[in-house]
């Protein structure tokens, strides 16, 4: 893999993002925050999940390795405060792909590649139910009552979490090509999906507002075209980040249309990425995301990255298209 | 149409140099225009500056928008170079469905190969097979445990993608794109365990596959009578269902494999004629999830090579069910393959 280039050696990241000290010794599988506080989890390929305390002071942002634990197939929890063992609570027949818990049903929600989703009370090692779907689950997001799943073959099923045993739509992708992220809008309205292609699409459940529903390339670099990766809302301005094999992420706004800001590519693809839980820390992993098959990456001289970004308000915060007299 | 094959040989595009060392907002010139995405249903208006109560202009955005845009044009001058295509296409005219198709992948052809695709938005695969980032890696790693080199596991994707890449190709023949309204389902498969890798999805009519659906999907056991064998055909379940409902004994697909050696992986197809190639991608997953020693990936790939002729006892092609071990290695002698 290539290593960063030109830039300065002291911060590898075009972005001066900073970096989270220790990270994993194989890519980056996902990043979340904690809801409550800044605690940041990443899994990974090496098999080991990872937490890091995050201390943020002023500009500057500094990581302390909590604790890890290596992992294998079922999915467990990790009590991370009271530095318990952790138990599996979650089973599939093929790797679980996605992973999300619902606080307001104190369930656990897991999609895999073996075509299910299930619901996982903690207490009961059987799961609360499971969901058949039209195929592997590529891409979960959850904003309650708002489920969404993306499958192979662009299938997109949504579910209302009132009534989760019975899909509320489903629809074929209004992308061409294979899911990669789906994420709900913070108020429940639609999603966002994100396909290899290098577009998002913007879908409204309303039947009534579909034709507010649209698509836009991103991240487009002469001819190569990349895959969106990750789509994440922030959960104040209800802005979104893309984060792109590129190597780049950048921050929309659905609602005027316009990309907020592009920020410099990184020499790797950032394969995951996630807000904290007030946007004011954004993290993202830079590390080979398998975009190119097996042969692109040597373990020998790859680096993995985890880096914190601060978004300033300028770059998250939606604001009407020039020209426009309000906003919506 | 150009092919890209075989993107993994180009240098590395994550090469540092200039792009990373530029800092700050990047003031690119790659259109990429909001396109307005009407679903197949809606005729509504192809943008979205037409309603009175909408608050922003849309020219007004100050990042480059598809440059034949004017800025100050009427709403209704303005497309996206998607939307001259999908916004009135109505696949009632496969010529016109194939002509988008090769538009697509002469403008619009990802990085990422191994992917489903549907030419109209909203509506069923033309392709199918899809395969993830997650899922390639996963299988790679896997194989690596299992003692495979990096070597093999490189040319097993390469033969995917290969394939894959056939598979587009074929696509942009003429006949090759049957309009989506017309299509029964996308699944051909009514089993639970629905083909990973298709070469044909809904193109069965057009390859040579005859109308039995399931043969388009090319794997899948033949032989369903081995319920020891943990085998799925796709990613998945314990025990193979009798994945070969339909499934045809003319000799269409076969198995042979060039990969794996042992017979947990006996996942193979190869095609005969000129179709596309068919793969696939065995996954054993076990209920147990922790033993990955059981976990048995294979990845055999046909590639239409059936240049050989068959010399021997060829009774074997006549016969309606193969059981393990005496699948055929090569492809049949014409006389045998199905000429629908």
């Amino acid at each position: 893999m290539s290593t960063f280039g030109t830039t300065s050696p002291r911060n590898p990241n075009p972005n001066y993002s900073f970096e989270v000290a220790q990270p994993p010794s194989d890519s980056v599988s996902s990043l979340s925050f904690s809801p409550k506080a800044n605690y940041l989890v990443a899994t990974s390929w090496d098999n080991q999940v990872r937490c890091w305390e995050i201390m943020r002071s002023g500009n500057t942002v500094g990581s302390t390795p909590k604790a890890s634990i290596s992992h294998d197939q079922p999915a467990k929890m990790w009590p991370l405060l009271s530095g318990g063992q952790p138990m599996t609570v979650a089973m599939h027949d093929a790797p679980i792909k996605e992973l999300a818990w619902i606080p307001e049903m104190n369930l656990w929600v897991t999609g895999s590649w073996d075509k299910t989703m299930k619901y996982w009370d903690t207490r009961q090692p059987n799961p609360a139910h499971t969901q058949a779907l039209p195929d592997r689950c590529y891409a979960l997001t959850v904003r309650y009552l708002l489920l969404v799943v993306g499958t192979a073959e662009r299938s997109l099923v949504v579910f209302n979490l009132q009534n989760r045993q019975t899909e509320f739509k489903r629809i074929t992708s209004p992308l061409k090509y294979q899911t990669r992220c789906v994420a709900a809008f913070p108020d429940q309205q639609g999603f966002l999906v994100g396909s290899i292609e290098g577009r998002v699409g913007v879908h409204h459940l309303n039947d009534s507002r579909q034709s507010k529903n649209f698509t836009f390339k991103c991240h487009r670099d002469g001819t190569e075209i990349y895959s969106v990766n990750s789509l994440n809302f922030h959960p104040v301005h209800h802005t979104f980040a893309t984060a792109v094999c590129d190597g780049a992420f950048n921050f929309w706004d659905k609602d005027s249309k316009q990309r907020l800001k592009a920020m410099s590519r990184c020499s790797q693809p950032v394969p995951c990425s996630t807000f904290n839980n007030d946007g004011s820390i954004f993290a993202y992993s830079v590390c080979y995301d398998w975009s190119k098959g097996a042969e692109n990456r040597n373990p020998a001289t790859a680096k993995y990255y985890i880096f914190l970004h601060l978004p300033q308000e300028s770059e998250v915060k939606g604001k009407p298209r020039v020209g426009t007299s309000g906003r919506k | 149409m150009e092919i890209r094959a075989k993107q993994q040989p180009k240098s590395n595009i994550f090469g540092g140099g200039a792009q990373s060392g530029s800092y700050g907002q990047q003031q690119k010139s790659n259109p990429y225009g909001f396109g307005v995405q009407n679903s197949s249903q809606s005729k509504g208006s192809t943008d979205y500056g037409s309603k009175p109560n909408n608050q922003f202009k849309p020219f007004e955005n100050k990042w480059t928008r598809f440059s034949p845009i004017p800025n100050t044009g009427a709403p209704s001058a303005r497309q996206s170079e998607n939307q001259t295509q999908a916004t009135n296409h109505k696949c009632t005219d496969p010529e016109s469905c194939r002509r988008i198709v090769v538009e697509d992948f002469e403008n619009e052809r990802p990085l990422w190969k191994l992917t489903c695709y549907g030419h109209l938005k909203n509506a069923p695969c033309d392709i199918i097979g899809d395969i993830s980032y997650e899922e390639l890696r996963a299988a790679a790693y896997d194989d690596a445990k299992r003692g495979l080199s990096l070597q093999s596991i490189v040319e097993r994707e390469r033969n995917l993608l290969s394939s894959k890449l056939v598979e587009f190709e074929n696509l942009c023949k003429p006949h090759a794109v049957a309009p989506s309204s017309t299509l029964p389902d996308q699944k051909p498969f009514s089993g639970t365990s629905s083909n990973a890798f298709s070469s044909f999805g809904q193109l069965g009519s057009s390859l040579n596959m005859g109308p039995p659906a399931p043969l388009n999907n090319g794997f899948g056991q033949l032989n369903s009578s081995a319920p020891s064998r943990q085998i799925s055909s796709a990613f998945g379940t314990k025990n193979m269902p009798s994945e070969n409902a339909g499934f045809s004994s003319n000799g269409a697909l076969r198995e042979s494999n060039p990969f794996s050696p042992s017979p947990s992986s006996a996942q193979f197809l190869r095609t005969t004629n000129n179709q596309s190639p068919i793969l696939s991608m065995g996954l054993d997953y076990t209920s147990n999830a922790n033993a990955p020693a059981q976990v048995a990936m294979g990845v055999q790939l046909a590639t239409n090579m059936q240049k050989e002729d068959i010399s021997g006892d060829v009774s074997i092609w006549s016969k309606n069910k193969w059981n393990p071990g005496e699948v055929p290695e090569e492809a049949p002698p014409d006389a045998f393959v199905d000429a629908v």
